[in-house]
């Protein structure tokens, strides 16, 4: 890694090996914060606090780049050798973050280190000032040097740093909010991530909350375990009237299919109740020999479930419904009297007074008669910026895969 | 029931890809034989397309959620990249990779039988799911082409015969699959959005999916600066690969796995 001339370590201009050893050094620093005091961090700072700070640190990287770009220190930091090494940090503590799982930990060493939350450890951040500070001046030097053939380079470079500037020191003002709303009734108190109750400025009615199910699946248990059997579970077929489904020499028709049932003795028939759960009428038969007819449902909250024993080993189970569509018809009454109908689905959110509202969970005891609706509001005043980053890294993508690498730099560690 | 027919499907693409194998190795003695060999290729192609198609429809949702689905796109997409390269640049060696390793993702396939599942958790019914997919397995397919090169200029450089344009096709792979890769990871972050009201969080395969990003990254500074250093530059991408793997497979295996909004296969 260190270059082919004779090069004596700390010997101006720093190389890998000087670039690494800083790099590490921080980290070890950002550790020993760690150690020693308990984790405050830099990403909850707020408005306008943050973009003081945002407006502060670019202008130094500017003063930095346009004058002080003979001091070891700033030219070190422009240069390549500061950019691997520190992508190639950031990216070993990605690493840990992607190995030991971010949630507390009974491991002493591991929580000493803060290796449990990675994004918020001093090591972490430090190393992440020098990749943003390194990104940031090679933007600077490409921007006042403009050419059309930097185009590609600055939309790359300029967009990641926007984005993981505006994200890192947005992150502070991002509320996240859910509240609970039942059907034929307002509210208005909504909670924080840390269970605070806070009160919005307008309230939800929730009209009526609905829940599509795909039909149920299929699926042979083992008797004792109560594990899936056959396949590992892969096949699960879904349950429709008249199919027959192949489970290794196993043939399995389905004779009768209810979609909501209840129990009458030994059998099943058609009910529309609350809590009436799903009802298959089955022959389970090998070789073309019948051995046993019966019905299996997969229960719900108020009816037991029932299984189909083929044998010894194994038996036939319906497994619980899966969600296909859930919906809620809520109407945001504001403060000055108007009602706003809407539909909330996932993926479908609704934009009301800079909250973005999201169809969140719902009672999953209940199921599809669950007559609760969570819904999530999430307000990011940096959103906009992140967005002028994400895009503007799109066009650099676009250009990048559309003009390829025409050209390649000579082996000199000159970042322009 | 499994994926309708896939067995014949298979057979006959299989068939089709071994003579055309054949044909290959044929025309390293008569050149004219790769012509026979593409059009075998091509045909063999063309009916892996017709079942991913068929697949589509029967399902009715795009066949893209569970890992096995995966493979099937990876099957359809690597030969089209060994067509364009082959075209491009006249690799056979390449050509023939392209194509055993899109048969090999179709004998694991055949392998690991999967259920016709039709439901599609409702977190998936965006319309970014399909590009953020398609996209994503498209980067996929060019960066392991990109191993492969780097393997092959590993090779040649243990014996010394390394060529310029081997690791310059590496490097043209890789700024492809690098701005592919790009695409995916931010279309993910603007469907997570909608979604999830969040365009980031950390979620065990972000973390990988970052990581594999940062590894292409770190290549394509590396080679941008030390043009010289063929060696350490081919290291680096084979590296980088692992880590494509191990956000692809290897995540659901990770202590980290638990919680994560990626795994859709039960």
């Amino acid at each position: 890694m260190t270059k082919q001339k004779q090069h004596n370590l700390w010997e101006t201009p720093w190389g890998y090996v000087e670039s690494f050893i800083i790099g590490i050094g921080l980290m070890i620093a950002g550790f020993a914060i760690e150690i020693s005091a308990s984790s405050i961090s830099a990403l909850t700072i707020k408005f306008p606090y943050n973009l003081i700070i945002l407006l502060s640190y670019c202008a130094l990287l500017f003063v930095a780049y346009k004058w002080f770009s003979n001091v070891q220190l700033i030219r070190w930091l422009s240069k390549v050798p500061a950019a691997i090494s520190s992508i190639t940090l950031v990216t070993i503590m990605v690493l840990i973050m992607g190995i030991i799982p971010q949630a507390p930990s009974d491991n002493n060493f591991v929580n000493l280190l803060g290796l449990n939350h990675i994004t918020t450890n001093w090591a972490f951040l430090l190393i992440l000032l020098v990749f943003l500070t390194n990104l940031g001046l090679v933007t600077i030097k490409r921007l006042l040097q403009f050419k059309a053939s930097n185009l590609g380079f600055i939309l790359n470079h300029l967009g990641l740093f926007i984005a993981l500037t505006a994200g890192l020191l947005g992150s502070g003002d991002l509320q996240r909010l859910t509240i609970e709303t039942r059907e034929s009734q307002p509210s208005w108190i909504a909670l924080d991530e840390h269970n605070h109750q806070v009160e919005l400025p307008f309230a939800f009615y929730l009209n009526d909350f609905e829940i599509e199910n795909y039909a149920p699946k299929l699926a042979l248990v083992d008797n004792e375990t109560g594990k899936l059997h056959f396949n590992e579970g892969k096949n699960l077929y879904l349950i429709e009237k008249g199919n027959s489904y192949e489970f290794g020499d196993f043939q399995i028709e389905v004779k009768d299919y209810l979609e909501s049932s209840g129990r009458i003795g030994d059998k099943y028939a058609a009910v529309n109740e609350i809590g009436s759960p799903p009802a298959a009428l089955v022959v389970v038969s090998q070789q073309n020999k019948t051995l046993v007819e019966g019905w299996i449902s997969c229960g719900s909250f108020r009816a037991q479930p029932q299984s189909l024993k083929i044998n010894d080993q194994i038996s036939l189970v319906m497994t619980i419904p899966e969600a296909k569509k859930f919906s809620s018809d809520v109407s945001i009454l504001t403060k000055e009297g108007e009602k706003i109908n809407t539909l909330l689905e996932v993926n479908k959110p609704y934009k009301h007074e800079g909250w973005k509202i999201y169809q969140f969970s719902y009672d999953d005891t209940l199921g599809k008669w669950s007559n609760i609706s969570i819904l999530e509001l999430v307000k990011d005043p940096w959103l906009p910026y992140i967005y002028i980053g994400i895009f503007m890294m799109i066009g650099g993508a676009i250009y990048m895969f559309w003009i390829g690498n025409k050209k390649l730099k000579p082996d000199n560690d000159e970042l322009d | 029931m499994n994926w309708i027919n896939f067995e014949y499907y298979f057979g006959f693409v299989l068939l089709f890809w071994l003579l055309g194998i054949i044909a290959l190795i044929i025309s390293y003695k008569k050149n004219s034989a790769i012509h026979i060999a593409n059009i075998l290729f091509f045909i063999g192609w063309g009916i892996l397309i017709s079942f991913v198609v068929k697949l589509w429809i029967q399902l009715d949702r795009p066949p893209m959620r569970t890992l096995g689905e995966t493979r099937l796109w990876y099957s359809a997409f690597i030969p089209l990249i060994g067509f364009i390269t082959f075209f491009r640049w006249r690799y056979k060696w390449f050509l023939a990779y392209s194509i055993c390793m899109s048969a090999l993702f179709l004998v694991i396939n055949y392998l690991n039988p999967e259920a016709q599942s039709k439901t599609l958790m409702p977190a998936l019914q965006s319309v970014w799911f399909i590009p953020h997919v398609l996209v994503y397995l498209f980067a996929y397919a060019v960066l392991s082409a990109s191993c492969i090169v780097a393997m092959k200029g590993v090779y040649d450089l243990r014996k010394k015969l390394l060529k310029t344009s081997t690791i310059a096709l590496a490097d043209n792979l890789v700024y492809i699959g690098f701005s592919f890769l790009t695409l995916g990871l931010l279309f993910g972050a603007l469907w997570a959005k909608e979604a999830w009201g969040h365009y980031w969080t950390w979620d065990p395969k972000e973390v990988w999916a970052f990581l594999t990003w940062m590894g292409y990254l770190i290549y394509i500074h590396y080679r941008y600066f030390h043009p010289n250093k063929s060696k350490q530059a081919l290291y680096i991408l084979s590296v980088a690969f692992i880590i494509l793997l191990v956000c692809w497979f290897g995540v659901n295996y990770l202590p980290v796995a638990n919680n994560s909004v990626h795994t859709y296969t039960q």
